[in-house]
């Protein structure tokens, strides 16, 4: 990913989204905007048309894919118990990740096996795998920093269980995790291929302790001149309005990646802190609550994604002559979360969530909401600060967490002699590591 | 761009050596086969006997007997899955789950081991389950007669050791097999020694093919078995599911994945269809 970083920007959209009016038009097949004409000609069954199969994000660079890439249509976290019996296991889990994300986010054709043998690939995308622009990021949680492996002189200073707030309603089998994996790509059939694959390669190390997918609906192309706008939550509103430029590689070393020479173990550089929530969203009955109330409890126009004050969504709020919240309340949801005093851009986190829908609760109302995946430098500086801020605020009265973590995002793979994980393993004094 | 052509020549140059199995010639599979075949045919005999107890426990109103009988009872069905469910229908009224069962414990076609379970163990009476047991005893007769005149499929016996291993991936591990007596370590066990005894029998062709998956077989089989044992009981059977260590749970779940990737091979490796 750190070669398209240094590409001028046009360039980099053209590789990562291979854009062009047309495929921008029916990228994402089914879930995008077919244009009429093309909608009534085909088969029933015929594929849905996408011009972004072979997009691809590099493997190999300074940090991992998908926390500054570009967020694509479907994503998909999964976490993991750790099954490994020792560090040469433990080495051996991080090996095969590493070369399983290696093939799978460039593609290439899948292995030829005697057909009396179960096949190698589960063969949801063919017998050539296309990346489909997948990035799969490898996080661990502070759990594998136990008496198992080792690793505690090591672990993350920020790194911690996730401990419910005032609002949660924590599931055990849905929560924390010895490992997660982000998955990210243009469909959720690429992000499933990747993971059936993972669970194939490693049945003796990994075992899966929950998973959730979601998605993000495409838009329309901008028009020339037009800022791109952010997607939309399952409560109508946009999400991500506020997030630091991810493009500002400045702003992502001060806000989300792990500096060298920071109070972290060294090896954690260029790392960076996972927090992942499953925010349950009341929707039917959000739905039922008038428009300028829903306005007022998140601080933005619902249709426009403007502040309070007016303008677009990329309006900066400004609260300096709104003192007693008479135009944004005092406790609306963007207020707090940043309230834009001198300091609180030190609490500023970068979101990359996704919509999720589950299926039905017992009561008859819809399961979903938001799989929020934000990324930061420090843990407790970022969403820790900014939910407990959040706590009481009255959007509450519309969500309920119930899952989720807290994850350290690993640096990334330096070269075809490096692998995901191998910095950790070498940060340890008994470390056996072989490379 | 470049680097992306590369990592695409990397993920290729990977891939670069199909290992085709080699064909097995002249492995007489005849043998182990119908070694099997006395194995099924010596379980099934059990499995009549003591279901003959255990109904009859049932029918004389004696709960405590009927209680103690149930798990070890079912344990030879539990050993000879691969061969007893080729008879889907006995399958169905022998051995069927209340989650097979849109209904519920009130499906009239739930009958049954779980069916008999769930009135010893979660309504503690054998009061209105005299029928069950009646019907229990006829099936596995019935099983018993079909297994006696059947010509063991040798893809079926083969693989029977995979299909016993996903038994116990899918159903064993969680506990929710046995969900009213807790004595999935019973059944968890049945199912570990049928697909062992599947390997041993054809351990000489399997070791012709490849000697370190024998080896890696036997390495998974031995840490199961290791941690069932802790759990043993000193009458012979074995504790409830939930006195089971998380821990230990844990321990067993790669090992019992691995088996279930491995043994899947199985068939493949000794050239069967």
């Amino acid at each position: 990913m750190t070669d398209t970083r240094d590409l001028p920007s046009p360039e980099r959209r053209r590789v990562l989204f291979g854009l062009g009016a047309a495929g921008a038009a029916l990228a994402g097949g089914g879930l995008g905007c077919p244009m009429l004409a093309q909608a009534n000609e085909g088969k029933v069954t015929e594929a849905p048309k996408s011009e972004r199969t072979e997009d691809r994000h590099a493997y190999e660079g300074v940090h991992q894919a998908g926390i500054v890439t570009p967020r694509p249509a479907a994503g998909m976290v999964v976490a993991f118990d750790v099954l490994a019996n020792d560090r040469a296991d433990l080495e051996r889990l991080f090996r095969t990740l590493d070369e399983r994300i290696r093939f799978l986010t460039q593609g290439g054709p899948v292995e030829n096996l005697d057909p009396k043998l179960p096949p190698p690939d589960s063969g949801i995308l063919g017998p050539v795998v296309s990346p489909d622009n997948l990035t799969v990021t490898v996080s661990v949680g502070a759990s594998l920093f136990d008496d198992r492996y080792g690793l505690e002189a090591v672990k993350p200073r920020r790194l911690s269980r996730m401990v419910g707030f005032p609002n949660d309603a924590l599931e055990e089998d849905r929560c924390h995790g010895d490992l997660s994996l982000q998955f990210c790509s243009n469909t959720p059939d690429t992000n499933i291929h990747a993971l059936r694959d993972i669970i194939k390669a490693l049945p003796d190390l990994l075992f899966v302790r929950w998973k959730q997918e979601g998605s993000v609906p495409p838009q329309a192309p901008t028009k020339p001149g037009e800022l791109a706008q952010n997607a939309r939550n399952f409560l109508g509103f946009r999400d991500g309005s506020a997030n630091p430029d991810s493009t500002d590689t400045q702003a992502m070393d001060r806000l989300v990646w792990v500096q060298p020479g920071s109070d972290e173990p060294a090896w954690a550089a260029h790392g960076s802190y996972q927090a992942v929530r499953v925010i349950r969203n009341f929707v039917e009955r959000w739905d039922r609550t008038p428009l300028q109330e829903q306005e007022s409890i998140f601080g933005r126009r619902k249709a426009s994604g403007a502040p309070m004050q007016g303008g677009d969504e990329f309006t900066l709020p400004d609260y300096s002559n709104d003192p007693q919240g008479k135009l944004t309340r005092l406790d609306a949801h963007i207020r707090l979360a940043n309230p834009r005093t001198p300091g609180s851009e030190a609490n500023l986190i970068l979101r990359r969530p996704f919509n999720y829908s589950n299926g039905v609760n017992k009561n008859g109302q819809l399961d979903m909401g938001l799989l929020f995946i934000c990324y930061q430098a420090d843990l407790e500086q970022g969403f820790i600060t900014v939910q407990r801020r959040l706590n009481g605020e009255p959007l509450e009265e519309y969500l309920k967490p119930t899952g989720g973590g807290y994850f350290f995002t690993l640096p990334g793979v330096r070269d075809a002699e490096d692998f995901i994980g191998r910095a950790l393993l070498l940060a340890t004094p008994h470390s056996n590591t072989t490379t | 761009m470049k680097q992306t052509l590369l990592a695409s020549m990397i993920a290729l140059s990977a891939l670069a050596a199909p290992a085709f199995a080699a064909a097995p010639a002249g492995l007489d599979l005849v043998q182990p086969i119908s070694d099997y075949k006395i194995y099924v045919t010596e379980e099934v005999g059990k499995l009549v006997s003591e279901t003959q107890a255990f109904t009859d426990a049932v029918k004389a109103g004696d709960l405590a007997t009927a209680k103690k009988l149930y798990a070890p009872t079912r344990v030879h069905y539990e050993a000879i899955e691969p061969i007893a469910e080729l008879f889907s229908d006995l399958d169905a009224s022998i051995d069927s789950r209340v989650d097979d069962h849109e209904q519920g414990v009130t499906a009239e076609d739930f009958t049954g081991f779980h069916r008999i379970e769930y009135g010893l163990f979660d309504q503690n009476t054998t009061k209105g389950y005299e029928g069950f047991a009646d019907q229990l005893v006829k099936d596995v007769k019935d099983l018993q007669a079909r297994i006696d005149g059947l010509t063991f499929p040798p893809e079926k016996v083969v693989g029977g050791a995979a299909a016993l291993l996903e038994e116990v991936a899918a159903t064993k591990v969680t506990g929710e097999e046995d969900r009213y007596s807790h004595t999935d370590l019973y059944d968890f066990q049945g199912n570990v020694d049928g697909a062992r005894k599947i390997v041993d029998l054809f351990r000489p062709q399997i070791e012709k093919q490849d000697k370190a998956f024998v080896a890696k077989v036997d390495k998974n089989f031995a840490t199961v078995e290791t941690i069932l044992a802790k759990y043993k009981t000193k009458d012979g059977g074995f504790e409830t599911y939930d006195k089971v260590k998380e821990r230990d749970r844990k321990a067993m779940i790669g090992p019992v994945n691995t088996l279930a990737e491995d043994l899947s091979t199985l068939r493949g490796k000794l050239g069967l269809n």
